[in-house]
């Protein structure tokens, strides 16, 4: 039986959406999503010939969004070689604007009361084999107090389900909170630096407020951009299910002043190949408007949840092999962005796709409500939205990022010096940024190690800053080796949070 | 009283000022706006050394920020804050 809104909760519900900061971004009351134009792009580019797949791939070398046609040639590639191609390409591509770090974070999961009731979600609200709960202020302390003091994070993203209980202001006092831990570690103190969040639509009004608490990048999923297939999966009459609504909503926070934004679809809910180029139309259509694309795209897929046969029951799952390509593909058509890959994946996945794109991926992670605090050991079905791939400790992960060569990074210097919006896509455009990411890695990398790392991981880690230090000698200018040189030496002394 | 003014019209004499100050001393500065520890890239260059970078508040909510301040003489560095100070406190 459908789980009835309370008075409360219809009241808060019949007040979210603003239908005018949806309809001036609309073309004729037409949004960017056009499925006809999707599909029939996607089969008039069928047996793209070797050349064109080369330009292709010259095109995004060159750090420039690709053309709906040219991101559906390479969605209809066969020749195992040309996939290589692309695989290889795609490897340079992230290298170019990166370099060879990975950025780490956490996701804290904040509370799960919901009003949506999504088919495909272990937190709908007809689901009542979760337990409901949303953190106190206190709570949500003790959780960022374990993430910063005795893991190491600096970056959290902040997931909520769409509830009046986790509201705008809500979800404000909580930022707030987690940018006031300061805990003593080893050698020096952590604390959480950015606070991303992954949460609900929201009017400019109430963005406007998170942008004044300071929240780094505002991430929400389209989850599909095949129209009927997203009404088929969010039913009517709930907020969610408001396609444009959602699709809009990073427009209003650019236009709040919130200058980083992310996307994303979670795969295996309508055909892959469709929702690679809706991410495509998403990036551009923000370029379009704003001249900032995503700060990161994500590409989740549906993991199993508890009581949601849904996820069983798809006709779309995505398999490794076509998972790989589309990592391939999304990193090849919007070049200068983030790319995100989760413990949602098994660990060996997540080794084999590394390479080809991400730059940023979670380690330590727990999503259960108040799961950091609690310190649990095992997945608890009941207080998850779904069940993680990949549960490896913050150490075993980057003991074997350092293994296969990777520096990982706990930069956040960006968005609080102003590299954002135009100015961060300028410098990412132009490979400058990867100059950034190296120097912030080096540093932020030592601090960790200094806090936090077991001693094979101290080992592996510091065989790598000597090669990176090393590199930053030959490539950079010297009084920029110099400064890198001080700004180390003085975080060997404990001082923290020091940046380029 | 100063007429207020609006953020676009701040974002255009704060690009004459960078630009004339890039010209002369090859210093990149730009302008952010502030909110807690996000800090917005609002006008100014796009391109900057690589060296740290250092913010210097202007008021509570804009500040400017550069990583070549000490390419800058002393009482040019005071002019552009005297300068920009005045236009960020006009703006609404």
């Amino acid at each position: 039986m459908l789980a009835v809104l309370t008075k409360r909760e219809r009241d808060w519900v019949e007040r979210v959406i603003k239908e005018e900061e949806i309809e001036k971004y609309m073309d004729n009351g037409r949004d960017f999503i056009d499925d006809e134009e999707i599909w029939n792009r996607i089969k008039s580019n069928t047996k793209p010939e070797k050349k064109r797949i080369r330009d292709i791939i010259q095109k995004s070398m060159e750090i420039k969004t690709l053309e709906p046609d040219e991101t559906a040639s390479l969605l209809n590639l066969e020749d195992p070689e040309l996939w290589e191609e692309v695989f290889q390409a795609a490897k340079e591509i992230k290298k170019k604007v990166y370099d060879n770090r990975i950025v780490t974070f956490a996701p804290l999961y904040c509370g799960d009361l919901c009003v949506n009731n999504c088919l495909y979600c272990g937190f709908r609200r007809e689901n009542a084999v979760i337990k409901r709960r949303k953190l106190t202020l206190e709570e949500i302390r003790k959780e960022a107090e374990v993430l910063a003091g005795e893991i190491g994070h600096k970056r959290l993203i902040v997931v909520y389900g769409e509830h009046p209980s986790t509201n705008a202001g809500y979800i404000a006092d909580t930022i707030r909170t987690i940018y006031d831990v300061k805990v003593k570690t080893k050698n020096g103190y952590g604390q959480i630096r950015r606070v991303n969040v992954n949460i609900a639509p929201m009017s400019v009004d109430d963005l406007r407020l998170l942008r004044d608490v300071g929240i780094g990048t505002y991430q929400v999923f389209q989850e599909t951009y095949h129209h009927g297939t997203y009404k088929r999966l969010h039913p009517e009459g709930t907020l969610k299910s408001h396609y444009q609504w959602r699709l809009y909503c990073h427009h209003r926070a650019l236009e709040a002043g919130v200058d980083d934004v992310a996307i994303g679809a979670l795969f295996g809910l309508y055909d892959w190949r469709f929702d690679v180029m809706g991410l495509l139309y998403h990036a551009r259509d923000l370029e379009r408007h704003f001249g900032i694309g995503p700060h990161t795209i994500s590409f989740p897929r549906l993991e199993p949840a508890a009581n949601t046969p849904f996820i069983q029951a798809t006709n779309y799952r995505v398999s490794d092999e076509d998972f790989k390509k589309i990592i391939a593909v999304i990193r090849l058509s919007v070049p200068y962005t983030g790319m995100i890959l989760t413990a949602r994946e098994s660990a060996s996945i997540r080794r084999e796709v590394l390479p080809i794109g991400i730059t940023q991926t979670d380690a330590s992670t727990k999503i259960g409500i108040g799961a950091y605090s609690d310190r649990y050991t095992e997945q608890e079905e009941d207080r998850q939205q779904f069940l993680l791939g990949d549960t490896r400790s913050l150490d075993e992960v980057i003991r074997e990022l350092a293994q296969m060569g990777y520096i990982t990074s706990f930069c956040t210097a960006g968005y609080r010096c102003g590299r954002t919006g135009d100015r961060i896509m300028s410098l990412l455009r132009t490979g400058r940024e990867a100059v950034f990411c190296k120097l912030n890695a080096v540093l932020t990398f030592k601090e960790w190690l200094d806090d936090f790392a077991s001693p094979e991981t101290k080992a592996a880690g510091e065989q790598i800053l000597k090669k990176e230090v090393e590199e930053i000698k030959d490539k950079l200018p010297q009084n920029v080796y110099e400064k890198l040189l001080e700004y180390y030496r003085r975080i060997e002394d404990g001082e923290r949070d020091l940046y380029f | 009283m100063e007429k207020e003014t609006s953020t676009s019209e701040l974002i255009e004499r704060f690009n004459l000022v960078a630009d004339n100050i890039r010209q002369e001393y090859n210093a990149h500065l730009w302008l952010i706006e502030v909110f807690g520890k996000r800090h917005s890239y609002i006008a100014g260059c796009r391109d900057d050394s690589f060296l740290p970078p250092e913010v210097i508040y202007i008021n509570n909510r804009f500040a400017v920020v550069s990583s070549d301040w000490d390419k800058v003489p002393r009482e040019k560095k005071e002019e552009v804050f005297s300068l920009v100070k005045e236009y960020c406190n006009r703006v609404f």
